[in-house]
């Protein structure tokens, strides 16, 4: 007999955890009623559901959440009775959904035929021979809604429409796995964790096109995902599913691998087809767009990993299934890297619409170490952070737009308040600057000018007028950069300085950094009435900035110290102070 | 390899499913393997083999729960399907004993479930 399942795992993050407990006062009410053969409990180490208490889940889909000890014993009662105790168990309501993601840790990625099993290729049949055409093909992409996920959300059918309809001897399809925003990393687990998808989508994007060659353009950082995409590529060779009259249809289409050299601005659309074509990867103007004159002058679709991974499923179970998820103005679902102060940091699915704050506290856990979160960031350089007030906001492409930030390519990186504004625009800048190709002057002096200036704010040597000077550069940048690169560069700073003015007018006013974070503005001090003189501090400053002995005591010499942070975190007696 | 016809695949859509029975899967991706999935995935392979346990060893990408990598799913007969995550090679070998052996979960190192339904 098949026995029953119990998990149990105390959610609270506010009191030590009391999973052991609960467990043995479970386990001895299952004894008590003799049940101990037929009910099997087990301690989770998660179930999927946060700071509710103690969270009792029976399975199949019965959960009580915020378990008193005085319940325990009602529902072992009712694991007997088979039903669930009214008035106690909650509705199971799943955050997540994977369309995405839906062969993400199911296949083996090396094995053609674990993916055959899982619906394989059977969207490309559909194409093949029951939509016959690139119109229907179109038509099916239309309807699901589908925006590009690689940034700036653009209709997918609308790409593939233009390039279609260009009259050409020759147009390719390219998968932009380049990937380079810091924080990022949802192209490179899908084109891990199932690169067949992918390979499956780009035939049917070249299908729709009319192209008959098509280039993954992976950068070279991601070894494992070029490995397993090459072999999935010969694999399908092999079995005929790409080269000439593939399933004995005419459709002809053959795939390669390009490796990119890891420069952010090579996942710029123009800078990534110059590199391909084996010129230096820098952007050049927009018209004429890749759908009209792309690789070697020809008509090209260029689209994102997970855009692609979208595309056997909406083909498969038909676009107007696919509308279904999602809001009014962006459809599907949208896959996020979560990172930073993040219980559970790592790759969450979840339907557009979902608010940010489902995502970080229910998906994802909350903040960890029971700070107070301050901000999240999406977008990465394009983007920008969303205050802490904004949290039930539902994302998608508009709602984050008109925050400041933008999706980009899913990267959120939670911040809480530790994390101090100006080092974050800093950071970004920072990154934007060395990536910068430099062929425009917007972009080239301006992301200096603005590391500058924000070096400047944090080092204590800000003025008033540097606030403006910051906005003044990032309006011409975004006006005349030439690429994305550039126009978007001031993304951070600009939201940084729209929520958190203050803070940024503490660094300048006060010479102070509020979260402790820009080292020099702070300053240490001994607080001789916690001070045990123990002269730990002392021994541990490399600057030997600390004077002092046993009978009178220490004191820290701010002109000699460098701000090490090393006396603070030796002394074990809090002793010393961080301003 | 034989070549793939429009006839096979229509024929495997028509097919229910079938799953190998008894599996064990490793994600195997970036971050698994900086995690120590590899050490997991041999271990599991070379005692699997030397138990003698029918059990079909594989690997799989990215789940998602990149904060509890290793990750090790199981499914065998008469027991959930369960994602064990932060696994080393003591975990791998305690699950092999209790979760295949005894049929007792592991507890601690679960960070999901499915119930299985009756026929998959
Ligand atoms: C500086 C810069 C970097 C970019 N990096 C990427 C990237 O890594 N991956 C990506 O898919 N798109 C990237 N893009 C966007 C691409 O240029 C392009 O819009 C996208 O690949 C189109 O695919 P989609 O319509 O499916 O989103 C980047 C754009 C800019 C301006
Ligand atoms: S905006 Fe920046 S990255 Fe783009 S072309 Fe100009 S200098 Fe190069
Ligand atoms: S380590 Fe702390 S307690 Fe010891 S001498 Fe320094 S300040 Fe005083
Ligand atoms: S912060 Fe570093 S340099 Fe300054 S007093 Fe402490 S240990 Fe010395
Ligand atoms: S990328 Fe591996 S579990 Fe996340």
């Amino acid at each position: 007999m098949d026995r029953n399942i119990v998990y149990i795992k105390d959610t609270g993050i506010l009191q030590p955890d009391r999973t052991k407990d609960v467990y043995a006062a479970f386990l001895n009410g299952l004894r008590d009623r003799g049940m101990q053969d037929s009910v099997m409990a087990v301690r989770v180490a998660d179930i999927g559901a946060y700071n509710q208490g103690v969270v009792i889940k029976v399975l199949p889909d019965t959960t009580y959440y915020n378990v008193k000890d005085a319940d325990i014993n009602r529902i072992v009662d009712s694991i007997k009775e088979g039903k669930a105790v009214q008035g106690l168990a909650a509705r199971k309501e799943p955050k997540q959904l994977r369309i995405v993601l839906r062969n993400c840790g199911v296949v083996d990625p090396d094995n053609i035929d674990d993916y055959l099993a899982r619906d394989g290729y059977q969207a490309l049949k559909k194409v093949l021979f029951d939509l016959k055409t690139p119109e229907k093909t179109i038509d099916e992409i239309k309807k699901s809604g589908l925006r590009g996920r690689g940034g700036a959300g653009y209709p997918t059918w609308m790409k593939w429409n233009f390039a279609k309809q260009m009259v050409s001897d020759q147009k390719y399809v390219i998968c932009n796995g380049d990937e380079g925003d810091p924080g990022a990393y949802m192209d490179r687990s899908v084109l891990e964790g199932d690169p067949y998808s992918v390979v499956e989508g780009m035939m049917i994007a070249g299908f729709s096109v009319g192209a008959t060659m098509g280039y993954f353009y992976i950068r070279a950082e991601y070894p494992l995902a070029v490995d397993r995409v090459q072999n999935a590529i010969d694999r399908c060779y092999e079995r005929g599913l790409l080269g000439k009259n593939i399933l004995g249809s005419n459709f002809n289409f053959g795939l390669e691998i390009r490796l990119g050299a890891g420069a952010f601005v090579c996942g710029e659309e123009t800078a990534l087809i110059a590199s391909i074509e084996g010129r230096r990867g820098t952007p050049h103007p927009r018209p004429p767009y890749p759908s009209v004159k792309g690789l070697w002058e020809k008509p090209t679709v260029i689209n994102n990993v997970e855009t692609l991974a979208n595309v056997p499923y909406i083909i498969l179970k038909g676009g107007d299934v696919f509308a279904r998820v999602g809001t009014a103005t962006s459809k599907g679902t949208k896959v996020f890297a979560l990172t930073g102060k993040i219980k559970n940091s790592g790759l969450v699915e979840v339907p557009m619409g979902t608010t940010i704050r489902e995502i970080v506290f229910d998906v994802g856990g909350g903040i960890f170490n029971n700070k107070a979160i301050k901000a999240i960031q999406t977008g990465g350089p394009s983007g920008g952070v969303i205050p802490k007030d904004f949290l039930n906001t539902p994302v998608d492409y508009e709602n984050l737009q008109k925050l400041g930030s933008i999706m980009g390519s899913g990267g959120m990186i939670v911040m809480d308040e530790d994390d101090c504004m100006v080092d974050i625009a800093r950071f970004y800048q920072r990154f934007c600057f060395e990536e910068s190709c430099g062929k425009c002057s917007p972009c080239r002096i301006g992301t200096a000018q603005m590391l500058n200036t924000l070096s400047k704010i944090a080092e204590g040597m800000g003025e008033l007028s540097d606030l403006d000077n910051l906005r003044r550069i990032s309006q011409a940048m975004q006006k005349a950069a030439l690429c994305g690169l550039g126009q978007t560069a001031p993304n951070p700073v600009v939201s940084t300085l729209r929520y958190y003015q203050d803070e940024y007018e503490v660094h300048i006013i006060n010479k102070k950094c509020p979260s402790k974070k820009c080292r020099n503005l702070l300053s240490y001090k001994i607080i001789p009435e916690k001070c045990k003189r123990c002269s730990v501090c002392m021994m541990n400053c490399e600057a030997k900035a600390i004077t002092g002995n046993k009978d009178d005591g220490y004191v820290i010499n701010m002109d000699k110290c460098v701000r090490c942070g090393k006396c603070f975190e030796v002394c074990k007696f809090k002793a010393v102070s961080k301003e | 390899m034989s070549k793939i016809t429009k006839e096979e695949l229509d024929s495997m859509a028509k097919q229910p499913k079938k799953e190998d029975k008894d599996w064990i899967k490793v994600g195997m991706s970036s971050c698994g393997i900086a995690a120590g999935a590899e050490e997991v995935f041999k271990t599991l392979t070379e005692e699997v083999k030397k138990r003698n346990i029918k059990v079909a060893i594989k690997k799989c990408g990215c789940a998602g729960m990149c904060s509890v990598e290793p990750l090790v799913e199981v499914n065998v007969e008469g027991m959930p399907q369960v994602t064990y995550g932060k696994v080393n090679k003591d975990v791998a070998i305690q699950i092999l004993d209790d979760h295949i052996h005894s049929h007792r979960l592991v507890n601690d190192h679960i960070y999901d479930i499915q119930a299985k339904k009756p026929n998959g």
